[in-house]
């Protein structure tokens, strides 16, 4: 780590990796909490923050000193913890979480805005979820917090079209959605039917319905959970019964009920399907166990896909995805370097100005008072005196001043600056 | 000259091809904007040997079926936003190209019949529709290919490279429909070519009754596809059965009466 010191970017929190999902879900802050939640941070000592909040990760984004800041996140994330029963905790919040300071923090959020550091390699959805944490965090975020988000997205964007890692589909959700692709080309415009109204069949229903898939009806054995599904993508909500007819003309079918056998039977819609008259017709069965009797696949034009099969294909996905890393972490090195040359530029050339502008009102008060015991001095003598003044000014300011450029150019100016301000009584920098 | 720039496209195609089929040796896939930069910079380089090439004889014939063939797979990549129609056409092309070459493309004497705009329009109209036929061959092969990779729940290769079932099952309906009566209007400007200014048909009985034969066919896969609205599976066979009586019925009449000289 180059260039940490007390006031610098931190990130602390916890993820999918240090954290499990019920501690997880407990420290998720919804949209309306990050003001309050950044407020009391910042009330701590942190001079901006970024709350980054999604179902695998809660990250705090600080302009702060190490003391007390961050101890006031851990205490809020705390707060959230349950006091009685499992899971035991003994260390508080700071137990599930990290910290990365300067550099390792820019270089964290360059790896979540890409997708490296996502449960699924190279999910895209990420991007959006840290576009969002920024603009919700806008008032507080502060200057470097800005431009640190701001090119995170960027490194998001290079990441993606530079390299393979968002490549495919590594979700079986998502992949439902592209094996549907290859047999429909654009999706838009296409009808599915929802069998079963649990998570993975509202997820994947969300996948199509981001693809422009019209959700024409929703089926389950209860009507209320469908009908939240139903009106939230557009749908109508009907009984399984009420489902089979639609096998006649619906694109997609999508099963996802909790039935313990098949529902989904030769005898409930092979008929019906048979009068389609070659009309394609997917079937995503995502349900364990199947809803789908599998004879129904040796209908022609009836391409019928299991959890299996989709695991398959999003698992191929990653793969690929993983070969890609090496180059997606070429790109977030890069970018590290051009911000953190930025950040350490912060500040270098007016607090060089303000330097020289003290040190010289020194030396005008000193040759002064110097000048005013030596009046028999000519003119010329004082001239000299005043000339003599100002080389050693220039000086004992010269290797200060490049070293500090350097310092700046190579990413280090930051933590030389902070010393500088100190030693010399200087304010602290906005 | 003519047969350097044909052998400079030949290259370039055979290029091309090598670089579409690398996937499926295992390589990475080349850059999109490579697979399409070669070919098109083989086309241009086969346009201008086209442009001096006679209209008469069985080498320019086959060099300008293999630029119609190139620019069809140019234009339908576009279409199905992908390059799997060169899996194919990329191959058949490079063979058409070299197979040209062998037969002689150097520029003859050059016929009258050549300069008249009857005979242009017949090779024109053959040309593209014999490109067209082979185009909707391509599709509904590729069709076939990825229908039984996707009931096979098979997702190597061919599933992740091969486009959509319904852009091919569009774009083999395209190229039948439009095929069909550009090769009927390309036979039917023969005989108005032979009658006014050869004097009647010269052309052998076999190929008159096989040449029937061949549209009779092809009628019909155009006939199931337009009235019988077949699609899908049933459409693509039926396709590939009115191309492969175009060729087989071509080759079984060069191999009766072979020779350069002409195309048929």
């Amino acid at each position: 780590m180059t260039g940490h010191t007390e006031m610098g970017i931190k990130v602390l929190g916890v993820n999918h990796r240090t954290a499990p999902l019920d501690v997880r879900e407990r420290f998720a802050h919804g949209a309306h909490e990050v003001p309050g939640a950044l407020a009391r941070v910042m009330a701590a000592g942190a001079s901006g923050g970024v709350l980054l909040s999604t179902c695998n990760r809660t990250e705090f984004y600080l302009v702060a000193d190490d003391e007390p800041a961050l101890e006031a996140v851990w205490t809020l994330l705390g707060e959230r913890l349950p006091t009685t029963g499992p899971p035991p905790v003994t260390g508080g919040a700071r137990e599930y979480g990290y910290i990365a300071r300067d550099r390792d923090a820019v270089r964290h959020l360059y790896r979540v805005s890409s997708g490296l550091d996502s449960m699924i390699l190279g999910e895209s959805q990420i991007q959006g979820q840290v576009r969002e944490a920024w603009e919700a965090s806008r008032a507080q975020a502060g200057p470097v917090l800005h431009r640190l988000f701001q090119t995170a997205l960027h490194v998001g964007s290079r990441v993606r079209t530079e390299t393979g890692l968002g490549m495919g589909t590594a979700s079986a959700a998502s992949a439902g959605v592209a094996v549907a692709g290859k047999i429909f080309g654009d999706l838009a415009g296409r009808s599915a039917l929802i069998l079963g109204a649990g998570d993975m069949a509202e997820l994947a229903a969300s996948c199509l319905s981001d693809e422009g898939v019209q959700i024409t009806l929703v089926a389950n054995r209860t009507q209320e959970r469908a009908r939240a599904i139903a009106e939230r993508l557009g749908g109508k909500a009907v009984s399984l019964e009420e489902a089979w007819p639609q096998f006649a003309t619906t694109d997609i079918a999508l099963c996802s009920t909790a039935a313990p056998h098949a529902v989904v039977t030769w005898e409930r819609v092979g008929t019906i399907i048979g009068g389609r008259r070659g009309k394609p017709l997917c079937i995503l069965d995502l349900a364990v166990p199947r809803d789908v009797d599998p004879a129904i696949a040796q209908l022609e034009n009836v391409f019928l896909y299991d959890v299996d099969d989709l695991q398959t294909v999003a698992a191929q996905a990653t793969a690929r995805r993983h070969d890609e890393i090496p180059a997606a972490e070429r790109i977030v090195e890069e970018e590290t370097d051009l911000f953190w040359a930025w950040y350490g530029g912060l500040g270098v050339v007016p607090t060089i100005k303000e330097l020289r502008a003290r040190m010289d009102d020194v030396r005008a008060a000193e040759l002064e008072r110097v000048l005013r015991q030596l009046e028999h001095l000519s003119p010329e003598d004082r001239a000299h005196v005043e000339q003599f003044s100002q080389a050693l000014l220039n000086k004992f300011l010269h290797q200060p001043t490049i070293t500090l450029k350097k310092a700046a150019e190579a990413g280090r100016g930051y933590g030389l600056l902070e010393a500088l301000r100190r030693l010399f009584g200087m304010e602290p920098p906005e | 000259m003519i047969v350097t720039l044909h052998l400079v496209a030949l290259a370039l195609y055979g290029l091309a091809t090598a670089l579409t089929l690398a996937p499926f040796m295992g390589f990475r896939p080349a850059p999109r904007a490579l697979t399409i930069a070669i070919p098109c910079a083989g086309a241009a380089v086969h346009v201008v040997a086209v442009s001096q090439l006679t209209l008469v004889g069985l080498g320019p014939a086959l060099s300008m079926l293999a630029l119609c063939l190139v620019l069809l797979q140019l234009a339908s990549e576009r279409l199905l936003r992908g390059s799997a129609v060169s899996f194919f056409a990329g191959p058949l092309a490079t063979g058409l190209v070299g197979l040209a070459i062998l037969s002689g493309l150097a520029p003859g004497a050059e016929t009258v019949g050549a300069r008249n705009t009857w005979f242009v329009l017949h090779v024109a109209l053959s040309v593209l529709g014999v490109a067209l036929l082979a185009l909707a061959f391509i599709a509904a092969a590729l069709y076939l290919l990825q229908f039984r990779e996707l009931k096979a729940r098979r997702f190597g290769q061919i599933f992740q490279l091969f486009p959509p079932l319904e852009r091919l099952d569009q774009l083999n309906r395209v190229a039948l429909v439009a095929g069909f009566p550009a090769l009927t209007l390309g036979v039917l400007l023969a005989l108005g070519y032979g009658a006014q200014f050869s004097g009647g048909l010269h052309v052998a009985k076999a190929q008159i009754v096989w040449g029937i034969f061949t549209w009779v066919v092809l009628g019909w896969a155009v006939w199931v596809r337009v009235v019988r609205h077949w699609a899908g599976r049933r459409a693509a066979l039926a396709s590939i059965a009115g191309f492969c009586a175009v060729l087989l019925v071509y080759v079984a009449l060069k191999l009766t009466q072979p020779g350069a000289a002409r195309f048929l």
